[in-house]
C-alpha cells in the first residue's frame, strides 16, 4: 500500500463473533471513512485456519485482507500479535488503522500504539473525517456523562479502539470480491512471555439488567402496579429487561432487583426505553452509559425528556400498550 | 488553627464515612427500631482503631489527633447516632482518664484490652439524686484493708449493658462533701457488680444505657485512679473532653438531617415545583447550613486548644451547648421539611430528631454548659 | 525513595527473592458523583471536584498488600499529577504502602497515555529499577483509557497482562485469572512482570485510623520532577502527546432531541418510520413494516 493509495485499516478480531460483531461493524464504517479520503479498507487476519473470517470480511466489504494463517498464531497472543501487525503497519503504513474495544483489543492496540509511538483513542462511540481529512474521534469520559473529540494531527496510523455496536454492519454480500495478501510467519517470531494455562468459554450467564442491550424503565407515570406489568411484556418482545425507578420499588410494583439509579444499579443498555420518569438525578446517574434513548412522559419539560433521543409527550401507559401492539406486528411479518 | 481544609483531615473524614456508610449505614435504622447493640460492627470499628482513637501507638491506638477524633465521631454519628454515642463515651471517659491519671501499671493493665481487646469503657456519675450536681452522689467506697467496698447504684449509664471496665465515681470520704469522692476502675465480674435492665429510652436506642449495681463490691487498691479524692478533678477533666465528642456527635447528628433536607427538598414537588424553590424553605436550609458549621467549628477550635495544651474546659462547653443546640432544632426542621414522612418511623428524619435532643442533656445539661462557660468569663480579666 | 537509585539491573540472592517488590501506579480522579459540571458549557469544573484514589487503582493497591501480607514485599506507590495528587499517596501509606513517589510538574500537564506512560516507566526506571512486580488500576474513572498500564508493559519491556481479576505468586512465577471476551483464562508469567488489576476481587480495605496518623507523621514521600526524571519538554505533556483534544461536551449535548406527540398510535407508527434502525439493530429484528 506503501505505493500510492491510502489505506483504512481493521484489525479482525473474531474470537467472540457470535456475541460480538465488532470487526464487520468497523469494516463498514471504514467503508464510509474510505471514501471520504480516498482509501481501501483493509483487514488483518491472523489464526490458524481463518479462511472462514476472510470470506466474512470479504462479504461484508473488505477490499484487502493480509492473512497470516499459521498454527503458532492459533491461540490470540499479545506479544506475538503484536510482532506481526507492528511489521505489517510499518510495511504498508495505513492512515487509520481501528481495532474493536473488546478486552483482547483494549489490551492489544495500546500496546501496538506504543511500539509505532502513535496515538490512540480508547472506546470510541464515534469516528468522523473532520474537515481537514483527520480522524476525528468521540470518546466517552466520566462514566458516558462527558464526550471528548480527538485527533492525532501528525503521528500515523491514526488509531483508535471502537466500542462493540456503535456501527452498523454492512449486509453479507456473497458476490464480494477482496485482494487475499498471505503473509508468511516471520523468522524472528518472539516467544510468548505469556502462557495460556487455560481457557474456557464462560457458559452463557441469564441476562441481567446491567448486561441488557434494551431496559425498558418504568417511574411512576405509569400510574399503577397492574399498568407497570405491561413494562414486562414490552421487555419480553425487545428481548430486554425492566428497570425501575425508587418511587415504583417503594410502591411495591417492581422488585428492589429491577432498581435503578445512582447508588443502585447502573445500566449501560444500547436503548432504553422510559416511561413516566421525570428525571431526578438519582435516577439518571443510574442511566448515563445508555445509547438510543426513547422517554415517554406527560411533561415535555421533564428532565427524562431532555436527554432523550426521541422524547414522547403523551401518557406512557398508553405508549406501552401501543408499543406492543405495534411491535407484534411487525416483528412477526 | 487550620480546620478540615488539610490535607489530614479530608482523608479522615472521607475513610470514616467510606466505612460509616457502607457497614452502619444498611444497619443504622433497624438497631434503633430494635434497641440492638450490633456488637459485630463494633469489632469492625475496633479493628480500625476507633476504640483507641487518642491512645498512644504502643497501646495499641491511633494516636491520633483532637480534631480526627472529633471527625470520626461526626462521621459515625451521622450515620448512627447511637454508635456515635458509644465511640465517643468509650474514648473520651471510659479511656482519656486512665490515659491520663492511670499510674503506669493502670494503663498497662487496661488500656491495651479497651484499644484492642474486646473491652468496651462507660463513665458513671449520675444517681437517682444526683446528676448535674455531683455533690449528691450517695454511692460510697470505704476502705477496708487492701481494698476497698462500694454500695450504691448508678443510673443512664451510657455503653452500661457492655461495658467491661466501668469508672464509678464514688464518694471516699463523706466528711469532705464534694472533695471526698474518688474514682475507680471496676471490673466484669467482680463480686457484686451487676449490670441493670437496657433502659427504653427515646433515642440513641442501640446503645445499652444501664443502670449499674455495686452491692458490697469489693475493688482492689490497685483500681483506684489516681488519688482518693481526685474525683471531681477526673471527672470533671473526663467530662471536658467528653463535651468535645458529645459536640461532634451533635454536629454529625445534625449534618445527617441537613442533607436529607437538602435531598429531599429538590426532589419533593409541591405546587408543580420542587419545595427548595419555596424561600421558605431556603430560609430553613440556609440557617441549618450555617449553624452547623458554627458549631462544627466551635469543636474544632475547642480540639485545637486541648491539643495545644490549652485549658479548653470554656471552649469545650460552648461548642457542646452550641452544637447540642443546633442539632436539636435542625434535626426538628428537618422533621418540618420531610412533612408526614419526616413524622414516618419509615424514614431516618425522626431518628435523628429523637437522638439529637439528648446532647443537650447528657454530659451536662445545656444548662450546665451555661454555668461552666459564665464562670470561666465572669473570672476572665477584661 | 531516600536512598539513591540502584546502579545496577535485579540481584536475585535467595533473601531479595523472599521480599517481593512491588510498584503500584495510581492516579487522582475527581469523585465522579460530586462532579460539578456547568451545564451551559457542558465543561467539568475540574478544580471545584474533590479528588480520590481512582478505584481501581486501590483494588491494585490491595492486591499488592495481600501479596505482602502473604509473601514479604515493599510497596512503593507512584502517581503524576499535580501537587495535590500527594492525597492519594497517604491514602496508600495509610493503607500499607511503604514509600511513595509523586511525579509533578507542571510541563506534564495535559499528557496522553503516551506521554503519561513514558513518564511513569521512567520514573520507575530512575527510583525503583530492581523491581519485581508493577501493578496497575485496568482503567481509571475519569478518562476510561484502560491504556497506561499496558504501554508501560512496553516501555519497561517486560511481560504484561491487563485486567486480571485475580493474582497468585509462586517463587517468581506469577498466575493470573481474569475474563475476557467471554472466555475465564488462566495466564501465567516470569516477574518482572507487570498486570492492571480489576475492582471485581480486590475490594480496598477500609482505612485503619493508625495508618492515617502514621502517614502524616512520617510521611516518605519523595517528589520527583521532569529534571530528576531527565526528561525534556518533547517527550512531556501536549508535546509528548500525539493525540489531541478538539472539545470535550455534555453527552447529552450531541442527541438530536425529537419530540414526538399525538395520539399514541400515531406517534408509535412514526416511530418506527423514522427509527426502525436504532431499534431493530439491537434487537436484531427487522422492524420495517410489511408492505
Amino acid at each position: 500500500m506503501g505505493e500510492g493509495k491510502r489505506s483504512i485499516w481493521v484489525f479482525g478480531d473474531y474470537r467472540n463473533y457470535f456475541q460480538n460483531r465488532v470487526t464487520l461493524q468497523l469494516i463498514s464504517r471504514a467503508s464510509d471513512l474510505a471514501k471520504a479520503i480516498d482509501a481501501t479498507v483493509c483487514v488483518t487476519v491472523f489464526g490458524h485456519g481463518v479462511d472462514e473470517w476472510v470470506w466474512e470480511y470479504t462479504c461484508h466489504g473488505a477490499r484487502k485482507i493480509y492473512v497470516c494463517d499459521h498454527e503458532k498464531l492459533k491461540f490470540y497472543s499479545n506479544d506475538i500479535y503484536l510482532h506481526l501487525m507492528e511489521k505489517l503497519v510499518r510495511e504498508h503504513r495505513p492512515e487509520i488503522l481501528l481495532v474493536g474495544a473488546t478486552a483482547f483489543g483494549r489490551e492489544f492496540a495500546p500496546r501496538l500504539a506504543k511500539r509505532l509511538k502513535t496515538g490512540l483513542t480508547a472506546d470510541c462511540i464515534g469516528l468522523d473525517i473532520g474537515e481537514d481529512g483527520l480522524l476525528v474521534q468521540t470518546a466517552p469520559a466520566f462514566g458516558g456523562n462527558m464526550l471528548t473529540k480527538i485527533v492525532t494531527p501528525v503521528k500515523r496510523p491514526q488509531m483508535a479502539t471502537v466500542r462493540p455496536g456503535t456501527f452498523q454492519e454492512i449486509p453479507h454480500d456473497n458476490d464480494a470480491v477482496a485482494e487475499i495478501v498471505r503473509v508468511p510467519l516471520p523468522d524472528d517470531l518472539p516467544e510468548d512471555r505469556v502462557t495460556l494455562v487455560s481457557s474456557v468459554r464462560q457458559p452463557e450467564r441469564v441476562q441481567k439488567l446491567e448486561d441488557a442491550a434494551v431496559v425498558v424503565c418504568g417511574g411512576r407515570g405509569m400510574g399503577s402496579r397492574k399498568k407497570f406489568r405491561n413494562l414486562y411484556e414490552l421487555a419480553r418482545i425487545l428481548g430486554g429487561e425492566v428497570g425501575a425507578t425508587r418511587p415504583v420499588v417503594y410502591s411495591k410494583w417492581a422488585d428492589e432487583e429491577a432498581l435503578v439509579g445512582q447508588a443502585d444499579k447502573h445500566i449501560s443498555p444500547r436503548v432504553l426505553i422510559s416511561f413516566g420518569i421525570s428525571g431526578a438525578i438519582q435516577h439518571t446517574a443510574g442511566i448515563r452509559d445508555a445509547g438510543f434513548i426513547i422517554a415517554v412522559n406527560k411533561n415535555p419539560h421533564a428532565t427524562m425528556m431532555k436527554m432523550a433521543d426521541v422524547a414522547i409527550v403523551a401518557d406512557a401507559n398508553q405508549v406501552c400498550t401501543a408499543l406492543i401492539k405495534e411491535l407484534r406486528k411487525r416483528i412477526r411479518s | 488553627m487550620v480546620f478540615n481544609a488539610c490535607m489530614k483531615h479530608k482523608l479522615v473524614r472521607r475513610s470514616v464515612r467510606e466505612f460509616a456508610e457502607a457497614e452502619l449505614g444498611p444497619i443504622a435504622h433497624e438497631i434503633d427500631r430494635e434497641a440492638r447493640f450490633p456488637k459485630e460492627v463494633v469489632e469492625k470499628m475496633r479493628a480500625l482503631n476507633f476504640f483507641g482513637l487518642q491512645v498512644p501507638r504502643k497501646y495499641g491506638g491511633a494516636e491520633a489527633d483532637s480534631i480526627s477524633y472529633a471527625i470520626t465521631i461526626e462521621e459515625i454519628s451521622r450515620v448512627s447516632g447511637a454508635l456515635g454515642l458509644c465511640v465517643t463515651v468509650h474514648n473520651s471517659v471510659g479511656v482519656y482518664p486512665i490515659l491520663k491519671f492511670g499510674t503506669r501499671e493502670q494503663i498497662e493493665r487496661f488500656v491495651p484490652g479497651l484499644a484492642t481487646g474486646g473491652h468496651i469503657g462507660a463513665f458513671c456519675i449520675t444517681e437517682a439524686n444526683a446528676g448535674s450536681d455531683a455533690g449528691g452522689v450517695e454511692t460510697s467506697a470505704v476502705p477496708d484493708g487492701d481494698s476497698y467496698v462500694i454500695n450504691g447504684t448508678k443510673i443512664f449509664v451510657t455503653n452500661g449493658g457492655v461495658c467491661t471496665t466501668p469508672l464509678v465515681f464514688a464518694i471516699t470520704d463523706p466528711d469532705r462533701p464534694g472533695r471526698g469522692a474518688s474514682v475507680f476502675i471496676v471490673e466484669k465480674g467482680t463480686p457484686g457488680f451487676t449490670v441493670g435492665e437496657i433502659e427504653d429510652l427515646c433515642g440513641m436506642r442501640a446503645n445499652p444505657v444501664s443502670s449499674l449495681f455495686f452491692e458490697d463490691c469489693r475493688v482492689p487498691r490497685e483500681n483506684l485512679l489516681g488519688e482518693a479524692g481526685d474525683g471531681l478533678k477526673i471527672g470533671f477533666d473526663a467530662l471536658d473532653t467528653g463535651r468535645i465528642g458529645i459536640g461532634a456527635q451533635a454536629v454529625g447528628i445534625a449534618q445527617a438531617a441537613y442533607e436529607a433536607s437538602v435531598k429531599y427538598s429538590k426532589e419533593r414537588q409541591q405546587f408543580h415545583k420542587p419545595i427548595s424553590s419555596f424561600q421558605s424553605v431556603q430560609n430553613t436550609l440556609a440557617d441549618m447550613a450555617t449553624e452547623i458549621d458554627a458549631a462544627r467549628l466551635l469543636v474544632y477550635r475547642a480540639c485545637d486548644a486541648k491539643d495545644g495544651g490549652k485549658a479548653f474546659g470554656k471552649e469545650a462547653a460552648m461548642a457542646k451547648l452550641y452544637a447540642s443546640t443546633v442539632a436539636t432544632r435542625v434535626t426538628g426542621g428537618a422533621v418540618g421539611i420531610h412533612g408526614g414522612y419526616g413524622y414516618s418511623r419509615e424514614y431516618d428524619v425522626e431518628r435523628y430528631f429523637r437522638d439529637a435532643k439528648v446532647t443537650e442533656i447528657y454530659e451536662g445539661t445545656s444548662d450546665i454548659q451555661r454555668m461552666v462557660i459564665s464562670r470561666a468569663v465572669i473570672s476572665e480579666p477584661i | 525513595m531516600r536512598e539513591a537509585p540502584p546502579e545496577s539491573g535485579r540481584n536475585h540472592d535467595a533473601l531479595e527473592a523472599a521480599l517481593v517488590k512491588m510498584i503500584v501506579c495510581m492516579k487522582q480522579v475527581p469523585m465522579v458523583s460530586e462532579l460539578p459540571w456547568d451545564r451551559k458549557t457542558g465543561l467539568l469544573k475540574r478544580e471545584a471536584a474533590e479528588g480520590m484514589m481512582n478505584p481501581a487503582c486501590k483494588s491494585a493497591l490491595e492486591a499488592a498488600l495481600r501479596i505482602k501480607e502473604g509473601h514479604g514485599g515493599h510497596i512503593t506507590a507512584i502517581t503524576m499529577g499535580p501537587p495535590m495528587a500527594a492525597e492519594i499517596l497517604h491514602e496508600a501509606l495509610s493503607m500499607g504502602a511503604d514509600r511513595c513517589l509523586l511525579v509533578s510538574d507542571p510541563r506534564m500537564a495535559g499528557a496522553d497515555t503516551m506521554a503519561t506512560s513514558a513518564v511513569l516507566a521512567r520514573a520507575i526506571e530512575t527510583f525503583c529499577s530492581d523491581f519485581d512486580l508493577v501493578l496497575c488500576g485496568c482503567h481509571t474513572s475519569d478518562s476510561e483509557t484502560a491504556q497506561v498500564g499496558p504501554q508501560m508493559g512496553e516501555e519497561l519491556g517486560i511481560s504484561s497482562i491487563a485486567s486480571v481479576d485475580d493474582l497468585k505468586l509462586t517463587g517468581r512465577r506469577l498466575r493470573v485469572e481474569r475474563v475476557s471476551d467471554h472466555f475465564l483464562e488462566t495466564l501465567e508469567m516470569d516477574l518482572p512482570g507487570l498486570v492492571t488489576v480489576t475492582t471485581a476481587h480486590y475490594t480496598p480495605r477500609y482505612i485503619p485510623m493508625a495508618g492515617l496518623q502514621d502517614a502524616f507523621r512520617e510521611p516518605s514521600i519523595l517528589t520527583a520532577g521532569a529534571h530528576d526524571l531527565g526528561m525534556d519538554e518533547a517527550e512531556l505533556g501536549l508535546e509528548g502527546s500525539p493525540t489531541r483534544i478538539l472539545e470535550v461536551f455534555s453527552s447529552t449535548a450531541g442527541k438530536q432531541n425529537v419530540v414526538l406527540a399525538g395520539t399514541p398510535r400515531k406517534i408509535v407508527e412514526e416511530l418506527f418510520e423514522r427509527f426502525d434502525d436504532a431499534i431493530g439493530s439491537v434487537i436484531r429484528k427487522d422492524l420495517k413494516a410489511v408492505k
